[in-house]
C-alpha cells in the first residue's frame, strides 16, 4: 500500500480531485446542523482525502504532508478543542456543553450562542476523526513498524 | 412523475443483483472490481432518485456525492492492492 505508483492518470486524478474533496469535507463540517452530516462524517470525508493521497502519492511524499506525529497532534487538539468548549460552559455555571451560557463572553443572543458552540464542536470532532482515520491508515499500511525510526 | 421514479428506482434494484452475481461468482479479481464499482454507481441514482420522490433532492445529493467519493476510493485502493499483489 505504500509504493509509489507511476501512473500519471491516478497521480493527475488525485492532485486535481484532493483539493475539492477537501472543500467538500469542510462544507459538510459546516453545514451539519441544516443538513446530514456534521463533524463525524466531514472529518471521515477530510481523512479520505488524506488517504487518497497516501495511497497515490507514496508513503515519503505522504509523510511531508501529514506525519504520524502531526496525526497524532491533530487527534489530541481536536479532543482538546471539544472538551474545552465543554469545560468552558461548566466553569460559566451550566451544564457540560450547554451552549447558552457561552452568550456571556462571546456577547451574542443565547441562541447564536447556542448555534457557534455546537459548530465549535463539530470542527474539533472532525480534526479528531481525520487524524485518528489517517492515523489507523498509517499504521495498517506500514504494518506498525515506521521506517525512519532510528533505534 | 414519482411513479416514473420509482420504476426506473426498481428497475436499477434488479440491475444490482446481477452485479452482485458478477462480484461473487465472477472469475477473477477484475471483474468484481468492475462489478462493486458498478453497483456503488446504481446506488447513487437509486439514492438521487429516493431524493426526487421525498422531494428533499438537496438533502439526498450530499448522501450520494459522499458514496460516489468512497466508491472512487474504494475502486483506486483494490486497483493498488491489485497492483502490489502483481496478478491479475
Amino acid at each position: 500500500m505504500t509504493s509509489v505508483t507511476d501512473d500519471i492518470i491516478i497521480r493527475a486524478v488525485a492532485r486535481i480531485m484532493i483539493p475539492f474533496i477537501q472543500l467538500y469535507a469542510l462544507y459538510v463540517i459546516m453545514h451539519g446542523h441544516h443538513s446530514p452530516g456534521g463533524g463525524f462524517q466531514g472529518g471521515v470525508i477530510l481523512g479520505a482525502s488524506f488517504i487518497l493521497y497516501l495511497l497515490t502519492h507514496g508513503l515519503e511524499e505522504a509523510k511531508i504532508r501529514m506525519s504520524e506525529i502531526k496525526a497524532g497532534l491533530f487527534s489530541s487538539f481536536g479532543v482538546l478543542i471539544y472538551s474545552g468548549i465543554g469545560l468552558l460552559c461548566l466553569i460559566l455555571g451550566s451544564n457540560y456543553l450547554d451552549y447558552g451560557k457561552l452568550s456571556t463572553i462571546l456577547k451574542v443572543v443565547p441562541a447564536q450562542a447556542r448555534s457557534l458552540g455546537i459548530l465549535g464542536v463539530e470542527i474539533g470532532v472532525g480534526i479528531a476523526v481525520m487524524a485518528v482515520m489517517f492515523s489507523i491508515f498509517f499504521d495498517i499500511s506500514t504494518g506498525g513498524e515506521l521506517p525512519e525510526d532510528e533505534e | 412523475m414519482d411513479s416514473f421514479f420509482l420504476y426506473l428506482g426498481m428497475g436499477l434494484f434488479t440491475l444490482v443483483f446481477l452485479c452482485l452475481y458478477r462480484s461473487v461468482f465472477g472469475p477473477g479479481v477484475l471483474n468484481r472490481i468492475a462489478a462493486i464499482s458498478a453497483i456503488g454507481t446504481k446506488t447513487l441514482v437509486i439514492l438521487l432518485l429516493m431524493g426526487f420522490i421525498y422531494n428533499r433532492v438537496e438533502m439526498f445529493i450530499d448522501i450520494s456525492m459522499v458514496y460516489a467519493l468512497l466508491n472512487f476510493i474504494g475502486t483506486i485502493t483494490a486497483a493498488k492492492y491489485l497492483e502490489m499483489k502483481g496478478e491479475v
